[in-house]
């Protein structure tokens, strides 16, 4: 029999807290406005999470760099030939298009993202059918997410991202760095992997944007980004304008020379 | 890239990057013409980089020249470590010109210089010069000895450097910016 409620009554911690501990099997489907989740569970723990329908299936490998699409028609024809029971990420390890690692970090960052994602609704129908399998092609994890981890990991980024969100009120937003400060900065002390989100930092791409590039989650870049906008360093605007869209650095810029006149000219008066 | 001026304009960002072996002075070169407090970290080494020095730049350098109201240079220094290499196709997006800075008293250094230019070269073409800096020691390759052991062809800048020294700096900066200038749309 289906477990049925809403988040609202009785919370989602409470209910992933109900599959960690009773070593639960089966499939949970949220929903909340337009918004679609499935996790999978297997005696308790977290086996995939797909945000429906968008990434249930195979092609989520493809759009996560880890296989190409050839590949993918490969491992789906050879798990079609598999006893029941085998998973596309089985098949794809065995034929060594990517390693189990590779799989893992990158379906983990995935699906950990889902899950936290899920912490922000306030409300929310859920639906958990026990012991239904996850869909023949999904991608599982290799390793299976223990719940408590993600429960406490959860409860923490919601109380952190209501600080952040005060001043990043959202991931589709532009950031970049202040060009003109009014203050010296603040000697900073960065790690390199705040280097590699300030590196990313152009005036063009957005936070989101931010966070597929560096494989990293949108709770992980904002969460640095916030600790430079404390410090005067960046700033975050708008949302992207088409204008904005066409100075995406793809390349090396096209430049005028009347643009580089200016800097020989300013450079000289130094 | 854009954000408004004070005056309500659209402000322009352009990148140069600053590369270089371990210790060739990228963080002293952008201190040196910066027209704000370089942001750089500064870290105890925990590799083979503590032989030749105590604290080295563990990720990279960042300085900023303002050109005008509407148009800011920033300056970003890669950092010296193989292990950052990953750093290297990131910063080098978009960015305007290339300078490789060289320390010209240290030869064994000349190898990974070059496997530095060849990474940049290769991926993209790129307006570059080489920078051969500390040229005030007694012991410094000069730049033409430095450009037959880089085994760069003749075209390419070779450029007297003492990172310390804005006037220095600055000529190297306006040599990159020729190169860019030949090449820019009129």
């Amino acid at each position: 029999m289906a477990l049925v409620g809403n988040i609202r009554d009785f919370g989602l911690s409470d209910f992933l807290y109900l599959i960690d501990r009773g070593d639960k099997s089966g499939t949970l489907q949220l929903s909340h406005l337009r918004e679609k989740v499935l996790l999978c569970f297997a005696q308790g723990k977290l086996l995939f999470a797909a945000q429906c329908p968008a990434d249930q299936q195979g092609e989520l490998l493809v759009q996560l760099g880890l296989i190409n699409a050839l590949q993918l028609e490969q491992a789906r024809q050879q798990l079609r030939a598999q006893p029941q029971g085998a998973t596309l990420t089985w098949v794809i390890i065995s034929r060594g298009f990517a390693s189990s690692d590779q799989l893992q970090h990158a379906l983990q960052q995935h699906t950990e993202q889902i899950v936290y994602n899920l912490f922000s609704w306030p409300e929310g129908e859920f639906r958990f059918e026990q012991n239904q399998p996850p869909p023949p092609d999904a991608p599982t994890l290799p390793r299976a997410l223990s719940v408590d981890r993600l429960i406490i990991e959860g409860v923490r980024r919601i109380d952190e991202w209501g600080e952040i969100r005060n001043r990043i009120p959202s991931s589709d937003l532009v950031v970049r760095l202040v060009a003109l400060p009014d203050q010296p900065l603040p000697k900073l002390q960065l790690s390199a992997e705040e280097w590699r989100v300030m590196a990313r930092i152009n005036g063009s791409y957005t936070l989101a944007e931010i966070a597929r590039k560096n494989q990293r989650s949108e709770f992980d870049i904002c969460r640095i980004v916030y600790g430079f906008l404390t410090t005067g360093l960046v700033e975050v605007g708008g949302k992207r304008t088409a204008d904005d869209q066409s100075a995406i650095p793809v390349e090396l810029p096209r430049i005028k020379r009347a643009l580089v006149d200016r800097i020989i000219n300013r450079l000289k008066s130094i | 890239m854009h954000q408004k001026s004070a005056r309500g304009d659209a402000v322009q960002t352009v990148k140069m990057v600053v590369s270089g072996a371990v210790n060739a002075g990228k963080t002293q070169f952008i201190k040196a013409i910066s027209e704000i407090e370089v942001v750089s970290t500064e870290r105890r080494a925990t590799d083979a980089t503590r032989q030749v020095k105590e604290a080295t730049t563990v990720a990279m350098d960042f300085g900023r020249i303002a050109i005008a109201d509407d148009l800011v240079l920033h300056l970003f220094g890669t950092p010296g470590q193989k292990r950052f290499d990953f750093m290297w196709e990131i910063l080098a997006e978009g960015m305007l010109g290339l300078i490789v800075l060289v320390d010209s008293t240290r030869p064994e250094t000349f190898r990974e210089t070059n496997r530095i230019i060849d990474y940049f070269i290769s991926q993209r073409d790129i307006a570059y010069v080489i920078a051969a800096n500390k040229q005030d020691r007694p012991n410094a390759w000069s730049p033409d000895e430095l450009r037959l052991a880089l085994r760069q062809p003749s075209h390419v800048k070779v450029l007297p450097c003492v990172a310390s020294r804005r006037e220095s700096v600055k000529q190297v900066l306006l040599e990159l910016l020729y190169i860019i200038q030949e090449r820019s749309e009129l």
